[in-house]
């Protein structure tokens, strides 16, 4: 090297000599633990649809053949889903030789009880047009309804068998399709069990304009409900409980967050026993209060009506707001009552068990809002009854249960021995949206207090875990999510 | 002998008589207990059997309707005798009694340690003695008084020589069977017999719901004997009928027993603790409210701990920026540490540590110890704690309680902090844990001045309004105060201090009786008209609270003379100012302070001042108590709106905060000497570049050769040392001058600076080896023979020669590289400046790891100025020597023979002094 340039040399090994010890032992700022937007879908820019859909339009099918010119694979993307369908896919449960299929087509609640022989009452939240009978044609990409989830004007509105009601504008309607709003999802899932906040408990009206104390998704951060429950093919993440048995494509926190995202590493220790929503969703019913008893043997007399309590249609029921959860294990499976199956009336019927125990790795204590109801049962042969409330014959008409039961038991192609009475079911509805802001979350004393809200011996502990000791850890091999 | 017979009845009216009784009892007393609304018997201990409620007698209560006697219901398995005796909380003080004046606090008018004889400013009246002054508060007055914080037993149910109360003589002259009348002023004989004494009270501590709130109304009524049954009345075992209470037979058990579920036996849990020491607010469903500032609301309002696991943003207090509060108001509330946890009973056998001066070197734990059955019977109730205003007391159990570091290992959550060791010396866990107070807490109790209710005038600290003049509660910054520990040390420790004043009279000082300052502020029920007068400050004939001060000389002297009217001897006017130590309210790491220039800048928090008394009477002066663990090593100045602040003064403690303290001279000298050399240097220079010019023409052009002058080890270790000291300079002005370089990280300067500083110690030891080893070292050593002569020459070069570019008097060879001025400098340099400036940064260093070595010194009081002027003057050398290395042939000529080795130099020169050429 010449001598001239030698120098270069020497400045780099001084600055070696001095930058290298600095970096070695300067303190390194520690990752962040958690960083949940990077998980964040991107949305393309939607197509402006105003000129592609002039109108005018005289019925929802219309629509739909309009659509069909550019999206006819995405209707049959459409038809393959559960919004469609209505059902899931054949599983083999214990008790039923036969695989089973469950879904709003063919299963029970203790809400509304079915959808069976109230087809047209019912269908107004079914992603397509005139399902009124049994014998609606699910293979006809016609009466796919594109515009319940991809209307942008907030007029849409759906009434009998799905139809769009007198006085929508579809032209308007079907000009402005981008992605779906909450205000899609929700005009159906916000009013699930017969109106604003009944059945679920964490989803009501108030998430379509939510502020961050009621939930930070929706609210602090504006996130859409397709944002977590993240659709590729029409195909939406998510499993609802009521229809589902397991959790294949379940959203989960930790498709954004990560496993251990707490600064304070006992608390990052709970999450081997307790879940997310156990602390994050502090309380059901934020929004609006939500219905937590129906008892339709109270139905049909004459007494002073009010939504919130008593109608003569439905029986008597009670709203709570703001309530505190229950808390059960759940490893995410959970059992179904299926049509016909028998049960004992003595007790009251959980129509859904859920699955896991404490001695479950994957089993998570997790909040549940219980629905207790008293719905018609045939004392004969002991199992639930499908009523025909809705249309010509139905209980909302004649107010004659007998008739009723009737017409529903036929509709299902279930025997009817005439002798009916009112049998209480419970059904167990997870809490998981409505996020409660960090600042809100629960603190340790309202769980390990002497009033805490959890019952440790129902839970299978001998005790407060803070003083008992918790759990065994889980089986290797799990996805236990264990702290670091 | 426990039941004594009732009349007895024919047979078969006793068999109907008991059939009936077990038939309505039993229903009524499963109503009963199903109506009771006794909350958590989960928590009740399921192991205590059912148990007799006795009297004094031993005879059952239901039989003789007298108060229940904790000492003979729980002495029945528990040896209560010796808890009483055992316990800080029952003696209070009674066997430190002293006469007035010898106790530690320095009051002439205290007369023990406790609370059973030491003035509380916040109670005022004082525990007359025997043979003292006029009677203010004998013992049944103190029980009335004090005993509402009291726990009952010691002094509320024995003299101070041991006699039971009951068998006193009754004397007119005793305090201890005298009793002042605060209505009439008179002194009139107590009846002890009929009054009854207060016995250590078990069930406030050890039931699930006591009444405190009737239990101190019967104290305060005179009803001692009635106080602990007074106790139970949320049982329901017991009724209110009027002034006397009445057992309810349908809530005991057919038997006779109370099933202990019922009376919720169990161990303390915070709300005992809560009910005398301090706002306790356990999880529920109401939002704690804000603390009175009243003084006669005496809890937590000293400090403005507030206890509880609930969140300040969701409290029903009106803080200050509330919303962003989102911490428990105690982290160890809110993770269900309790009280208990660390205060713990001295004898618990779970909790129980066996002192370190005690436990062999070979044991590292010693698992015998007491059966839980024998703890059980004989449970200490002196309860573990830190050094504290007990301390008198108890010093015994001083630091009994395991501190901070017992449960936390600091060792890992620390490892951020640099200086770890030096700043866990210096300050306490709390200093920098509880940084901010969000309550409200006392700042002033003014008794020169009466409230219309007898009470004093009392200010708060932590309160504010807002823009719309509406209140808030702002919180407020514990004063940092030395506070002595067992162990010797004494690091800063938050506290909040509050200022007393008082009247005192007489001599020796005894504080004006209450009976005295009410005749002197009303007449009847109402303020006299002369008061009125003179205090109506907005003249609407009634005196609001603002008004209630004593702030002209004509006031005071208005209220002395009123008090000299009402027979008081020489009122004057004190001031008191007790500090009271914060240890709870304690939050998550993100809470704490982190910030390093929080204290290491201008604006330290370590020389915060504090606020003191919100006013100041003429003619008064405010002293800290004696007595305190707290050392008041600072002052106590005048502010701005009439008040006193308590202004710090660290260097009682020998703490030197790098950043914020310096010795200002040292850096004037320092910046002057810096300067100076730069201007010699644009000087010099400016006359150089001037004579150059002048001589343009007949330039003398020296004939210069290449000569390799450093080699490659030379150069090195000369930049490197050039690099580490220019970035050390700069870094140490930054930790010298946090505020004016902010956008600096501290801890990270200074991690750099001692990363630096290590290279520097490690490049100047290689160079040294070399040196020394080749021989080079020579050349750095001035020779005496013809030194002066030689200097002279060179020096007589720089100031004229080298304007008139004369050759240079010595030629520049690889054997003599140094003239005898640069040989001197560098001696200096290399031989004294160097070492001191490494020897004070690692004895800095040093002040974390070898404090001992450090303190020899001086401590970094003496070290951090040294550090500072040396390094100034390793500036300014560096500006003279990087310009001097300009005055070779040609201006680079120099630089260029250190950055590539050779080195242009003059050929021929007038001498050439010994060495090789």
């Amino acid at each position: 090297m010449r001598r001239r340039y030698v120098w270069i040399l020497g400045l780099a090994v001084t600055l070696a000599l001095i930058l290298i010890p600095i970096a070695i032992l300067f303190p390194k700022a520690d990752p962040p633990r958690d960083n949940p937007t990077a998980a964040l879908p991107v949305r393309k820019p939607a197509t402006d649809h105003q000129p592609l859909l002039p109108g005018p339009y005289a019925s929802g099918e219309e629509v739909t053949r309009v659509c069909l010119d550019c999206h006819a694979e995405e209707a049959d993307e459409v038809m393959q889903s559960v919004h469609w369908t209505w059902e899931s896919k054949p599983y083999q449960i214990p008790g039923h030789d036969e695989p089973v299929t469950i879904g709003k087509k063919n299963s029970l609640n203790n809400f509304c009880i079915g959808i069976q022989s109230n087809w047209a009452g019912c269908t107004s939240c079914h992603a397509g047009y005139g399902w009124e009978d049994a014998d609606f044609d699910f293979g006809d990409s016609e009466k796919v309804d594109c515009l319940v989830c991809h209307d942008n004007t907030g007029t849409y509105l759906k009434g009998d068998a799905g139809l769009p009601v007198e006085g929508v504008d579809l032209a308007y309607v079907a000009q402005s399709v981008s992605w779906p709003t909450r205000e899609n999802c929700g005009s159906c899932h916000f009013a699930g069990g017969g109106g604003n906040a009944v059945k679920h408990g964490d989803l009501d009206q108030h998430l379509i304009y939510p502020t961050e104390d009621l939930d930070v998704h929706m609210g602090g951060q504006d996130m859409l409900c397709t944002d977590c429950h993240q659709t590729e093919d029409h195909q939406v993440r998510g499993r609802a409980i009521s229809v589902s048995f397991d959790q294949e494509n379940q959203a989960l926190c930790t498709d954004c967050h990560s496993q251990a995202p707490h600064e304070d590493d006992r608390i990052n220790t709970h999450l081997a026993s307790v879940a997310c929503q156990t602390c994050h969703v502090p309380a059901g019913g934020t929004g609006d209060p939500t219905k937590m008893t129906w008892d339709w043997s109270t139905a049909g007399q004459d007494r002073p009506e009010d939504e919130h309590e008593y109608l003569k249609i439905k029986g008597s029921f009670f709203y709570e707001g703001d309530f505190t959860p229950e808390y059960f294990w759940y490893n995410g499976i959970s059992d179904r009552y299926i049509l016909g199956d028998t049960f004992d009336p003595s007790q009251p019927l959980n129509m859904n068990p859920l699955a896991g125990d404490i001695d479950d790795p994957d089993a998570r204590i997790f909040p549940f809002k219980v629905h207790r109801a008293k719905q018609p049962y045939d004392t004969v042969y002991n199992y639930l009854l499908q009523p025909k409330t809705f249309g010509e014959g139905g209980f909302w008409t004649e107010f004659d249960w007998d008739q009723a039961l009737r017409l529903g038991s036929e509709a299902v192609g279930l025997p009817y021995s005439g002798e009916y009475g009112f049998a209480a079911t419970e059904m167990y509805w997870p809490l998981t949206h409505t996020v409660a802001p960090a600042g809100q979350a629960l603190l340790c004393a309202d769980c390990h207090s002497p009033d805490g809200r959890l019952d440790w011996q129902a839970l299978g502990y001998p005790g407060d875990p803070m003083e008992w000791g918790v759990r065994s850890p889980a089986a290797p091999g799990e996805t236990a999510q264990v702290s670091p | 002998m426990i039941f004594r017979g009732r009349l007895l009845h024919p047979v078969f009216g006793v068999l109907v008589f008991a059939g009936l009784l077990l038939l309505v009892g039993g229903f009524q007393a499963l109503d009963a207990a199903a109506a009771l609304a006794v909350k958590p018997t989960q928590q009740a201990s399921p192991l205590h059997p059912d148990l007799f409620l006795l009297d004094e007698d031993g005879v059952n209560v239901l039989e003789s309707g007298k108060p229940v006697s904790t000492m003979q219901t729980c002495g029945t398995c528990h040896d209560t005798e010796f808890i009483a005796r055992h316990s800080g909380h029952s003696q209070a003080g009674l066997d430190t009694l002293a006469p007035a004046g010898e106790t530690s606090t320095g009051r002439p008018w205290d007369s023990s340690e406790g609370i059973f004889g030491k003035w509380d400013p916040m109670v005022y009246r004082v525990l007359s003695e025997s043979g003292g002054a006029e009677l203010d508060l004998g013992t049944a007055g103190w029980i009335q008084t004090v005993g509402a914080r009291h726990v009952g037993g010691g002094p509320a149910a024995v003299s101070r020589d041991g006699t039971p109360l009951k068998d006193l003589p009754v004397r007119a002259d005793d305090p201890e069977t005298s009793w002042l009348d605060p209505e009439s002023g008179q002194v009139r004989a107590w009846d002890w017999d009929q009054s009854g004494v207060v016995e250590m009270n078990c069930f406030l501590c050890h039931i699930a719901e006591p009444d405190n709130a009737t239990r101190i109304e019967a104290l305060q009524q005179g009803a001692f004997g009635w106080a602990n049954t007074a106790t139970l009345l949320a049982t329901g075992l017991v009724e209110r009928r009027g002034d006397s209470y009445q057992w309810n037979a349908s809530a005991f058990s057919p038997d006779g027993t109370v099933p202990a579920g019922q009376l919720g036996i169990q161990d303390p849990v915070n709300e005992n603790c809560g009910a005398c020491h301090g706002l306790v607010h356990d999880q529920g469903d109401d939002p704690i409210v804000a603390i009175s500032c009243d003084p006669s609301v005496r809890r937590t309002v000293t400090t403005g701990q507030i206890i509880g696991p609930e969140r300040l943003s969701d409290s029903g207090m009106n803080l200050v920026g509330k919303e962003d509060l989102i911490r428990p108001w105690d982290v160890h509330a809110e993770r269900r540490v309790e009280c208990t946890d660390c205060h713990y009973s001295l004898n618990n056998p779970v909790y129980f540590q066996e002192a370190e001066s005690a436990r062999p070197e070979h044991l590292t734990f010693d698992p015998r110890r007491l059966e839980l059955g024998e703890y059980l019977v004989q449970p200490l109730h002196d309860l573990a704690r830190g050094p504290s205003l007990t301390d008198a007391v108890t010093p015994e159990q001083a630091g009994s309680m395991r501190r901070c570091d017992s449960c936390h290992s600091v060792e890992s959550t620390h490892d951020w902090l640099p200086y770890k060791d030096r700043h866990l010396a210096a300050l306490s866990c709390e200093t920098c844990h509880v940084p901010d107070m969000y309550s409200n807490a006392a700042r002033q109790v003014d008794w020169t001045v009466l409230r219309p209710d007898s009470f004093a005038r009392g200010t708060c600290r932590g309160t504010g309004t807002t823009v719309g003049g509406q209140p808030v509660i702002t919180g407020f910054q514990p004063a940092w105060m030395p506070r002595q520990e067992p162990d010797g040390t004494a690091p800063l420790t938050p506290h909040n201090l509050v200022t007393t004043w008082f009247w005192v009279a007489g001599d020796p000082a005894q504080p004006v009786r209450l009976t005295e300052l009410e005749a002197a502020w009303f007449e009847g029920d109402e303020y006299a008209p002369e008061v009125i007068a003179a205090m109506d400050v907005n003249g609407d004939g009634e005196l609001a609270e603002e008004e209630l001060q004593l702030d002209t000389p004509e006031k005071v002297e208005l209220i002395a003379s009123r008090l000299t009217a009402a027979g008081v001897e020489a009122p004057r006017i004190l001031g008191e100012i007790q500090p009271y130590s914060i240890h709870h309210t304690i939050a998550t790491d993100e809470w704490a302070i982190q910030d390093c220039q929080v204290c290491h800048g201008d604006q330290s928090r370590v020389t915060q001042s504090f606020e003191l008394a919100a006013y100041v009477p003429p003619g008064a002066e405010a002293a800290f108590v004696g007595g305190s663990t707290a050392i008041a090593s600072g002052e106590i100045v005048a502010s701005a709106d009439g008040g006193l602040v308590y202004q710090p003064d660290i260097g009682s403690q020998q703490l030197y905060i790098l950043g914020h303290n310096r010795v200002e001279w040292v850096d004037w000298l320092g910046g002057m000497l810096f300067v100076g050399v730069l201007i010699g240097i644009v000087i010099h220079g400016g006359l150089r570049v001037l004579s150059a010019m002048r001589q343009r023409g007949a330039a003398h052009e020296p004939a210069t050769e290449p000569v390799r002058m450093y080699g490659v080890y030379e150069r090195l270790w000369h930049w490197l040392q050039t690099l580490t000291i220019v970035a050390l300079l700069f870094t140490g002005l930054v930790i010298h001058r946090p505020d004016v370089f902010g956008m600096f990280s501290f801890r990270g300067v200074v991690l750099v600076h001692n990363i630096l500083a290590a290279i520097l110690v490690v490049n100047a030891g290689l160079s040294l080896f070399y040196h020394v080893t080749s021989g080079e070292i020579r050349q750095f050593i001035p020779r005496p023979v013809g030194f002066f002569d030689q200097a002279i020459l060179q020096a007589k070069y720089y100031l004229k020669g080298i304007f008139h570019s004369e050759p240079h008097p010595f030629e520049k060879t690889p054997g003599k590289k140094l003239n005898p001025l640069q040989q001197v400098t560098y001696f200096g340099i290399l031989n004294v400046l160097l070492p001191l400036m490494i020897l004070t940064g690692i004895l800095m260093w040093g002040a974390e790891r070898w404090p001992q070595f450090s303190a020899l010194i001086g401590g970094l009081t003496v070290l951090g100025p040294v550090h500072s002027g040396v390094a100034w003057m390793l500036a300014a050398f560096i500006v003279g020597h990087v310009y001097l290395t300009t005055t070779g042939p040609k201006p680079l000529s120099s630089l260029q023979g250190m950055m590539f080795g050779t080195e242009e130099v003059e050929k021929g020169h007038l001498e050439t002094q010994g060495g090789e050429a």
